[in-house]
């Protein structure tokens, strides 16, 4: 694949009213505010391979009707790319958007979450206080054991052929090849040049050293299913899982075994990858509103 | 206006799984429960002037999804009728419902209401917090919140008028002296959305089932408080989410009035331009689902797993609505279904039908979509509307209104759950009007199909039945006119002359021209192929050479005992005058072959396996006038008698119009046509070689293509 390199930010459609940098153990993490009122809307960054603009599809619609709050992850964008492994544990991630929420002076948001690792979940089971719902979109989070992968990440491997490509050795010596090929396992979708041009955008504003700070495969950077457990049975707020059955990067089996847990409501989107946000915006935008609309 | 005297109530939709009766001193109230859902969702009705029927298009849809509670107010329905002014306080209606709450074991309910009823609600809402949810009022009747409607202030109610024309009928000299002139009066004025006949038919109804006494008595009644203050702090008592709705033609509560309720509450103001005092009558589907969403805001539905699927993964999907009145559609619509299939192999197609119809999808290996199972029955509801060889088809559909709207909204909810790419209707009577009444709901695209076109009076029916067919066909030609986008093809099954050359009514276009210009004409769709080696079909079905062959069958339906006892009772003079005679009556699924007469030499079957081609055989046929069995006969050039129902305009004129343009079969009359004549037609008849203008045999592809452009 040949995928156009990385120009000046396109266009928005909609620029924030305020924005900033906050500061936690010496991590300047930068976030943007869009909209007035309530309700406010969280939308917090996913792995550090792409970072806030992947909200772009989002932002201007849910700020017609609250507020709305993004930031960077440590790694990616305009927030730092600390070195330290422990500025990227999924615990810390919850305390970013804490320190967010206390810095845009939000009380309580509802949280819209991507692929989420974790992080987001242990910021609903953990501050409740701070959250009055969860969307889930494609949530890695697993209830039951992972399988092994298929390659080592860690290895020299004597093939770069497919997920081989998940590889430090890999990453180090062609860190663009890896991006694109995770990305465009991102959006089975046909016809998703655009949504794949983005992705692998943003993946190469970063690094494969920035990310291997805190990666070692996948296991390094989601919770495991006992933490899972554990954490759901915290949640009180309402929860909605939305996931593409057609997404190769994590099973759908994973959202309806978490939707499950939860005692969630779940949305299946037929024919939709890993992120039907940015392929299926109008339909996704639907679903985000209607369910704020039910927690007014 | 005359308007037709009430009758027995009309078929619902949905019967209450439980009713009974609350005393409060004395005073007995009648209640009804529909449902078993968690959530209790308790609808006042108003005043006296009318009863718990109000809510018929709200029930069988709300209770789907809350256990939905009604009850008759004093004063009407089957609730008692005190006569003092004190049993009429408005705390004594709010009380009445409160104790129904209580008798049902309802701790808290949502909380209804129109008009008076709306205001009960509040009442009760601010009087007892912790039984209220939420309040859902209609045009709500707050006394002395604010000035009362121009309406009541025009005469005095209780002096002696020179005048009772227009509002001067609100009077109690003449409640007492003409009370279905002030009903006939009162609810045309709440009515005043055009096309209105049958709500207001309804309302007067539900009126003449009370009197006016109570209206009058309850005059008298202690006021529920002092004044203007009290009304208002009554609103501000009211804790829970309030939705108040408003009809801009209200001619009973100001907006004023629904507007400061609302401010009072803090609760939301929906206003309905174009409607009257009962949006929940008139605009039903859009009531309905005002009512859903706000109760679902309150008391959200289970956690569910749904599923969308993106526009490209789609697969091409059909829903066809195929109407179970007439037995005909159902082989007419399989054959257009497979001809669709052969234009789009990849199509599934689902069927949202009912029985009889479904009988026929199951046979053909057809899918029938499960919601089929929860439709209202139609054809049971046309049945019971029969009388001896009698069905005012006509009034028997107007009478079907609340049937029509439940299965409109069990169709809107599958609609909104699953995505097709067309929505085939057969004469879906539903499907078709509310589509033109909320045009914001059709999200995919549309096919009507129909075999006539346009609601034709009987001269028995007087001027009354004239205006009336001319009213529904001036609303149906408002609505192409107005929301062509709605009907992406309107297919006549027929040819243009088999439009009948009448005009829609008075001022109204002619039926033929108007139908040209909005439809498109497939010709006739038998759904089978014709018997080309006659021959050889008598053989295989034992039919000797010499044997002459009559078959009468009424059917499915169950209106066709009388025919039937008619033609048998010709049998011995037919027997006589034909020789060879064999009669072979089928009674079919409704009817019982042992309670009819017998002769040597006559067959009574219940059932005949695949009686079309024994029609294809058989030398004589002795028929209804419904459109299928005889234009199968016409196909297959056979001689046949046929007597169309009394009041049935459909047989009467429109078939008949188009099987004299084929020329085919001897129209009958019931009425006139006793044994003798009947015995004498058939000697005439049978065998006789026939001259019918073919039928074409395309008119499924034809159909089939129309509808495929779409896909």
């Amino acid at each position: 694949m040949i995928v156009a390199a990385p120009t000046r930010e396109q266009t928005r459609a909609r620029y924030p009213e305020a924005e900033g940098f906050v500061e936690r153990n010496g991590v300047r993490i930068f976030w943007e505010r869009y909209g007035e009122g309530e309700p406010t809307i969280l939308l917090p960054p996913t792995w550090e391979l792409v970072h806030s603009r992947c909200w772009k599809m989002q932002i201007p619609y849910l700020a017609r009707h609250g507020r709305v709050v993004t930031f960077d992850p440590p790694g990616n964008g305009r927030s730092d790319r600390p070195l330290e492994e422990a500025a990227y544990e999924r615990s810390e991630m919850a305390e970013y958007a804490v320190a967010v929420l206390d810095a845009t002076e939000v009380e309580r948001a509802i949280v819209v979450s991507w692929c989420d690792m974790g992080e987001w979940l242990i910021l609903t089971a953990e501050h409740p206080e701070r959250v009055s719902g969860l969307i889930s979109i494609a949530p890695a989070i697993p209830v039951h054991e992972r399988e092994v992968p298929e390659y080592p990440f860690d290895e020299e491997l004597d093939t770069d052929e497919g997920w081989a490509k998940e590889n430090r050795h890999y990453w180090l010596r062609d860190w663009a090849g890896y991006v694109e090929f995770f990305i465009s396992k991102m959006f089975t979708e046909p016809h998703s040049t655009k949504q794949v041009e983005d992705a692998v955008g943003w993946g190469l504003e970063t690094d494969a050293e920035t990310l291997l700070v805190s990666f070692r495969g996948w296991d390094t950077k989601e919770i495991d299913p006992a933490t899972t457990v554990e954490l759901c049975a915290k949640v009180r707020c309402p929860v909605l899982v939305v996931h593409g059955t057609e997404d190769e990067l994590v099973e759908p089996e994973r959202a309806r075994s978490l939707a499950a847990e939860l005692g969630a409501a779940a949305v299946f989107l037929e024919g939709s990858g890993h992120g039907p946000h940015a392929r299926d915006p109008v339909q996704v935008n639907l679903i985000l509103r209607d369910f704020i609309a039910s927690l007014a | 206006m005359i308007i037709a005297a009430p009758t027995r109530e009309q078929t619902r939709a949905r019967y209450p799984d439980e009713e009974g009766f609350v005393e409060r001193n004395g005073v007995r109230i009648f209640y009804e429960v529909y449902g078993d859902a968690p959530t209790t969702f308790l609808l006042f009705p108003t005043g006296p002037i009318s009863h718990s029927r109000l809510w018929k298009a709200q029930i069988p849809y709300l209770s789907r999804y809350f256990r939905v509670i009604v009850f008759d107010p004093r004063g009407n329905g089957r609730s008692d009728r005190p006569d003092t002014p004190e049993a009429y306080s408005r705390w004594e209606f709010v009380e009445d419902g409160r104790a129904i709450l209580e008798a049902t074991g309802a701790e808290t309910a949502l909380l209804g209401g129109l008009c008076h009823g709306g205001g009960s609600a509040l009442m009760l809402a601010a009087t007892h917090p912790a039984v209220a949810l939420g309040v859902l009022t209609f045009a709500p009747f707050i006394p002395m919140l604010t000035p009362e409607h121009l309406n009541y202030r025009s005469f005095p109610f209780d002096e002696q008028l020179e005048t009772h024309d227009g509002w001067a009928k609100w009077n109690g000299q003449y409640l007492r002296r003409d009370y279905r002139g002030f009903l006939e009066f009162f609810f045309s004025e709440q009515l005043r959305e055009p096309h209105s006949t049958k709500q207001i038919e309804d309302c007067v109804e539900w009126g003449l089932e009370g009197s006016p006494e109570p209206l009058i008595v309850s005059r008298a009644a202690p006021p529920p408080w002092e004044g203007e203050e009290d009304a208002r702090a009554l609103c501000r008592r009211v804790r829970c989410p309030v939705l108040v709705v408003h009809g801009d033609l209200d001619g009973c509560q100001t907006r004023e009035r629904a507007a400061t309720v609302a401010e009072l509450t803090g609760g939301t103001l929906v206003t309905m331009e174009g409607t009257g005092h009962f949006p929940q009558a008139r605009q039903p589907v859009k009531t309905n689902e005002l009512m859903r969403d706000f109760a679902e805001s309150i008391v959200p539905p289970k956690p569910k797993v749904k599923t969308w699927t993106r526009a490209l993964s789609r697969r091409r999907r059909a829903l066809y609505i195929s109407s179970p009145i007439g037995l005909g559609h159902a082989r007419r619509d399989v054959a257009i279904a497979k001809e669709l299939r052969k234009l789009h192999p990849d199509l599934e197609i689902d069927w949202l039908a009912q029985d009889p119809v479904t009988q026929v999808l199951e046979a053909e290996g057809e899918r029938i979509h499960p919601a089929s199972a929860e439709l209202a029955n139609e054809s049971t509801h046309i049945e019971s509307e029969s009388a001896e060889h009698d069905l005012h088809v006509f009034q028997s559909i107007r009478r079907m209104d609340e049937i029509l709207v439940a299965n409109f909204m069990l169709f809107l909810d599958l609609v909104r759950e699953e995505q097709y790419d067309v929505w085939i209707g057969d004469e879906a009577w539903e499907v078709d009007y509310f589509l033109h009444e909320n045009p914001e709901l059709k999200s995919a695209a549309y096919v009507w199909l129909t075999d006539f076109v346009g609601w034709l009076p009987f001269e028995d029916g007087g001027e009354r039945e004239a205006f009336v067919t001319a009213d529904y066909n001036a609303e149906m030609i408002e609505h192409i006119a107005r929301f062509p986008r709605i009907r992406d093809r309107a297919v006549f099954v027929g040819n243009p002359e088999d439009v009948v050359p009448d005009t829609f009514g008075a001022d109204l276009p002619g039926i033929r021209d108007w139908t040209q210009q909005h439809y498109d004409f497939s010709g006739y769709v038998t759904g089978f192929e014709p018997v080309t080696d006659r021959e050889k079909l008598r053989a295989e079905l034992g039919y000797g050479a010499r044997e002459q062959v009559c078959i009468v069958t009424v059917g499915g339906s169950g209106v066709g005992g009388h025919l039937l006892r008619r033609v048998i009772e010709a049998f011995p003079a037919a027997k006589a005058s034909v020789p060879g005679l064999r009669m072979i009556v089928v009674a079919g699924p409704r009817l019982d072959p042992g309670g009819l007469p017998s002769h040597p030499g006559l067959e009574v079957h219940a059932y005949v396996h695949e009686l079309y081609r024994h029609l294809a055989a058989c030398d004589l046929a002795v028929v209804q006038g419904g459109l299928t069995t005889s234009m199968e006969l016409t196909a297959n050039g056979r001689p046949f008698l046929y007597f169309p129902l009394r009041h049935h305009f459909e047989q009467n004129f429109h078939v008949r119009h188009r099987l004299n343009r084929y020329g085919a079969g001897r129209c009958m009359d019931f009425e006139t046509d006793g044994p003798e004549e009947i015995a004498a037609a058939i000697a005439e008849e049978i065998g006789r070689e026939v001259d019918y203008r073919p039928v074409e045999t395309d008119g499924a592809a034809r159909a089939a293509e129309l509808i495929a452009e779409l896909l």
